[in-house]
């Protein structure tokens, strides 16, 4: 399961040790450990207010509405995610934006969140704007909600469109993103007998796409309650969403 | 009246005569005193009209007399210029036959029986880069095959060739003008000798399809044994549907893989990518070459293109790029290096005021402390990135550390960030001293989150940096570049700055805000880029990545000693192709290591592919004082320009590429504004070939514009003021004087 401090691996090589290092301010030496981990919880907890207007913020999130999909499927699950990503990261937030996947904004956009339930369609146009903003150098993070298999299938067919050559894959455990904050060695389904599996899509070589089939959304954001007993944990999904979001501002 | 023409003496101040009256009258009563006091009266006269003669030039040139000379309107031996266009854009077929078929076409059975029955007689011309008389057969028997079309050229030989200009300069073209160099002296002959000039346009507004391939890219210097890509970016126009066809990548000559290509349907433009690996260092050419595949009436604008590559297992250049917070600036900038293994990224990132996250570090105890404390601990890096921190993020300490890597071991130092991250707080700091700039102490600067656009300076226009794209000049490669929203407090350029980006609009203290400017500091180079947000530009949708990957990679290598040449070579803002004289620009940097240096004789030697040497000079170079040299880029070819100490020491080189494109084909719809300019500025008319009138109204209206044209056309010239009228003035003036001195009158 997921050991409970993270260990850092990079360029191939692998080091004990962490990735994420508490010091004192001005990257100096380390500081006591007690001390500094109530100062982090406190900062964790207190940071990335998503503010409306806030002309510094470097925007984070795009939600994307698709198909008859409006983008409010488990509804707080943006501010949640946004609110994970602020314990790693001073990165100015602000509100999440609902995008269709032909808009402008799109490419304003270097975060894209996409998850629900049915089944969809994307149109040429679509597939177009998501060639172009993967090779452009965009990230982003789909999630079945509640474990139901209709969206994953989905999602599957409909990026395997995206790059005539690149199909849809599962990501091994030994990837980066299961290391980018937390180290995870692997998480178990809560209803049945196997691995959590996320899946991606890559483009010359890089993970541009990821997506989770068991409910991740609900288990950061809605504790599981819309997804009880299945899929992911709480504890899980919350870390395993912040390694997806380190790694999708670090590659 | 002189030969064809009217002419005549006209005053433009004919009050001027009126002056006459008085000085008459003068004359008159000194005349009556004369003989008053008794004069004789053939003295008298001949003073009167020795007088008279002096006066009389003054008060005709009070008048302001003009000679003026009109064409005559049954002038018969002026004819109507014809030219006819036989460049390569009049062979493309459209409706059945090719443009230069419809013109003759035009030409035969509608303009030229219509001109004749109006007694106007025609002089016909063919034209592309070249002008040259032509008759009936001549006409009808000639390919349109020239390689330019120099339309400013034809109007001006066609005006000039003659001892009387035409009554018109009539063309017959698509309007396709691809060559500019004598438009002026075209201009100026057109407005002067008031000839209208008439515009027949051909063609389709939509053009045909076209296949080319735009340029290759390749990395410049990759390592042995290692996996790199060599790209051709292909563009298809106006095709719906193109069938398969391959591309051949040559090395050293040799073919060394071949590909089909499936381009699909519609316009576009995509890259096909050939993987490369080299197990030797050396420098190795590779050619692209397109075989278009058959189909009628496609044309090729290039078909090859060239880049060479040097593998070499030189030490990597490594980066530290620390930032102040996670931001997208070190994902994006990651992207840009992501397929250059020579340039090693490293990140420190503070995420949070206790904690640090660290990336591609070498060793696992490599930067555990945070940001160096000691220069030994910098020593590994050869350029230092400082994003969205401010100096208290970093201890005293830290920030001489950070000035010793740059003005003792020779670093370089980029700093980025915005408005939030540049401020007075940077005031009497030891970074401070680093800067190429001074920050603005003042909170309420305005207008820094209007969104703007990058203007690059003309210094920046000739730094290969700022060169991301080959075949296209730098400021119209960054006029494209999405619009930004924020930027740093810049007041002005530390002396002896160079500044590379400034705001459009906004103006500071000194002139306008600065965006990215960098200065020597001891022995390395420091930079700063106040643009927040700037990964942006690889995100937005209408930009090109490779743009903003090369741009990294070029300032990366720019800021670190490996990729400072002694001598740097960079081409000036030209389009490029054969049979032209290349501009370069020479430039010494300064040696670090040796600032007494005072060698300035080089020589710069150009050679041809097949290492042939074309030309060498000997050049006097002083540091940070550019030179100009030029070579005459004979054929389409890869050409090699080499800096060499006074040993004969290569110290700088770089290979130019001169590719035979068909410039002929790069734009192949009609133009219609060129010919409505070439009429706008001589009172003519351009007309599209299928909205042209009856041949019999053409000639109507070519006729009343001729008119209209003569009309107002006079030769005006002032007469009188010279300088025989006035040594006859001076002359009766003496000679009065000289008679009363001799009969002693007063």
């Amino acid at each position: 399961m997921i050991p409970p401090t993270c260990n850092r691996s990079k360029g191939g090589v692998r080091h004990p040790g962490k990735e994420l290092c508490f010091r004192s301010p001005c990257f100096g030496a380390p500081a006591p450990r007690l001390l500094l981990v109530a100062v982090f919880l406190f900062f964790s907890l207190s940071a990335g207010r998503p503010g409306i207007d806030d002309k510094q913020a470097t925007f984070f999130m795009g939600r994307v509405k698709y198909s008859s999909n409006d983008g409010n499927d488990c509804g707080g699950v943006g501010q949640d995610l946004m609110r994970l990503v602020s314990r790693a990261s001073t990165l100015k937030i602000q509100e999440e934006r609902k995008v269709r996947l032909t808009d402008p904004d799109l490419y304003e956009t270097p975060f894209l969140f996409m998850n629900g339930h049915n089944d969809f369609v994307l149109t040429e146009a679509e597939i177009e704007n998501l060639r172009k903003y993967f090779s452009h150098g965009g990230f982003f993070l789909a999630s079945g909600c509640c474990t139901n298999p209709n969206f994953p299938k989905a999602w599957r067919r409909e990026f395997s469109r995206i790059f005539p050559e690149e199909k849809v894959k599962p990501i091994p455990y030994d990837h980066l993103i299961y290391r980018s904050f937390y180290t995870i060695e692997h998480v178990r389904c809560l209803n049945e007998q196997r691995d959590i599996q996320l899946e991606g899509l890559f483009y010359q070589g890089r993970l541009v796409a990821v997506m989770c089939e068991d409910g991740l959304c609900c288990a950061f954001s809605a504790n599981n309650t819309c997804n009880e007993g299945k899929g992911i944990s709480p504890e899980d999904g919350q870390k395993l969403a912040l390694n997806i979001a380190v790694y999708a501002l670090t590659h | 009246m002189t030969c064809g023409m009217i002419a005549g003496v006209a005053f433009e101040y004919p009050q001027g005569w009126l002056l006459g009256l008085p000085l008459l009258g003068a004359l008159g009563w000194m005349m009556w005193r004369q003989l008053r006091q008794g004069l004789s009266r053939s003295r008298v006269l001949m003073l009167g009209a020795v007088r008279i003669l002096a006066l009389l030039p003054l008060v005709f040139l009070a008048a302001r007399p003009l000679w003026v000379a009109k064409d005559h309107p049954a002038n018969a031996s002026r004819a109507v210029a014809l030219l006819l266009d036989r460049s390569e854009s009049m062979s493309l077929e459209e409706q059945g036959s090719t443009r230069y078929e419809q013109a003759l076409a035009f030409l035969r059975d509608r303009l030229l029986p219509a001109l004749k029955s109006a007694r106007l007689p025609v002089q016909a011309m063919l034209f592309d880069e070249t002008v040259e008389p032509a008759d009936g057969p001549k006409l009808a028997g000639t390919q349109p095959k020239g390689k330019h079309t120099n339309l400013g050229g034809a109007i001006a030989q066609a005006l000039g060739g003659a001892s009387d200009p035409p009554l018109a300069v009539l063309a017959l073209t698509d309007g396709i003008a691809n060559e500019s160099s004598e438009n002026a002296r075209a201009l100026s002959a057109l407005v002067d000798s008031h000839v209208p000039f008439i515009g027949v346009g051909f063609g389709s507004e939509q053009g045909v399809r076209t296949l080319s391939l735009r340029q290759l890219e390749a990395p410049p210097i990759v390592p042995t044994r290692t996996s790199f890509g060599v790209s051709a970016e292909l563009e298809i126009l106006n095709a719906e549907e193109m069938p398969p066809f391959e591309l051949l990548l040559y090395r050293d000559g040799q073919i060394a893989q071949k590909k089909n290509v499936a381009p699909g349907a519609g316009s576009r433009t995509w890259l096909e990518n050939f993987q490369v690996k080299e197990d030797h260092e050396g420098v190795h050419n590779y050619t692209v070459q397109v075989l278009p595949p058959n189909v009628s009436n496609l044309k090729c604008v290039s078909t090859s293109a060239n880049a060479s590559v040097r593998v070499s297992d030189e030490k990597e250049l490594r980066v530290l790029y620390i930032q102040g917070a996670l931001t997208w600036d070190y994902k994006f900038v990651s992207l840009a290096l992501h397929n250059d293994v020579t340039i090693k990224l490293t990140g420190l990132t503070r995420t949070s005021k206790q904690s640090i996250f660290r990336q591609n570090v070498e060793s696992a105890g490599e930067l555990m402390s945070g940001f160096p404390t000691s220069i030994e601990e910098l020593a590994p890096f050869r350029v230092v990135v400082l994003s969205n921190l401010r100096p208290a993020d970093l201890t005293p300490a830290q920030q001489d550390v950070l000035a010793r890597f740059c003005g003792e071991l020779g670093g370089g130092v980029l700093l980025i960030g915005g408005a939030s991250t540049f401020d007075s707080s940077w005031q009497n700091t030891r970074l401070e001293q680093l800067m190429p700039v001074t920050f603005s102490g003042s909170p309420g600067v305005e207008g820094l989150d209007r969104p703007f656009r990058i203007q690059l300076t003309p210094e920046a226009m000739e730094n290969p940096v700022f060169q991301i794209a080959d075949n296209q000049p730098a400021r119209e490669v960054w006029a494209q570049l999405p619009t930004f929203t924020q930027f740093g407090r810049v007041d002005a350029a530390k002396p002896g700055a160079h500044v590379w980006m400034v705001h459009p609009l906004e103006n500071g203290p000194q002139g306008r805000r600065i965006l990215m400017a960098s200065q020597r500091y001891g022995a390395g180079l420091s930079a700063v880029l106040d643009i927040q947000n700037f990964w942006r530009w690889r995100l937005a949708r209408d930009c090109d990545p490779q743009q903003f990957d090369r741009f990294w990679r070029q300032l990366f290598r720019f800021l670190s000693d490996a990729g400072r040449q002694d001598v740097s070579i960079s081409l000036a803002d030209q389009d490029l192709h054969p049979e032209m004289d290349v501009q370069v620009i020479l430039e010494k940097q300064p040696n670090p290591k040796n600032l007494t240096d005072t060698n300035r004789k080089f020589f710069v030697r150009v050679e041809d592919s097949r290492k042939h040497l074309l030309q060498e000079e000997a050049v006097e170079l002083e540091p940070l004082r550019p030179v100009d040299f030029r070579f005459h880029a004979d054929k389409p070819e890869v050409y090699t320009v080499t800096v060499t100490d006074p040993l004969k020491v290569p110290i700088s080189s770089r290979p130019i590429e001169i590719r035979n494109l068909n410039v002929e084909f790069q734009n192949t719809s009609r133009s219609m504004e060129t010919l409505r300019q070439w009429a706008s500025v001589s009172d003519g008319a351009a007309f599209k070939v299928e909205e042209c009138p009856a041949a019999s109204d053409l000639v109507l209206q070519i006729k009343a514009k001729i008119e209209e044209v003569r009309r107002g056309r006079h030769n005006r010239q002032i007469v009188g003021v010279n300088a025989w009228v006035l040594s006859f003035v001076l002359a009766c003036l003496a000679t009065e004087w000289t008679l009363r001195k001799r009969w002693s009158l007063a």
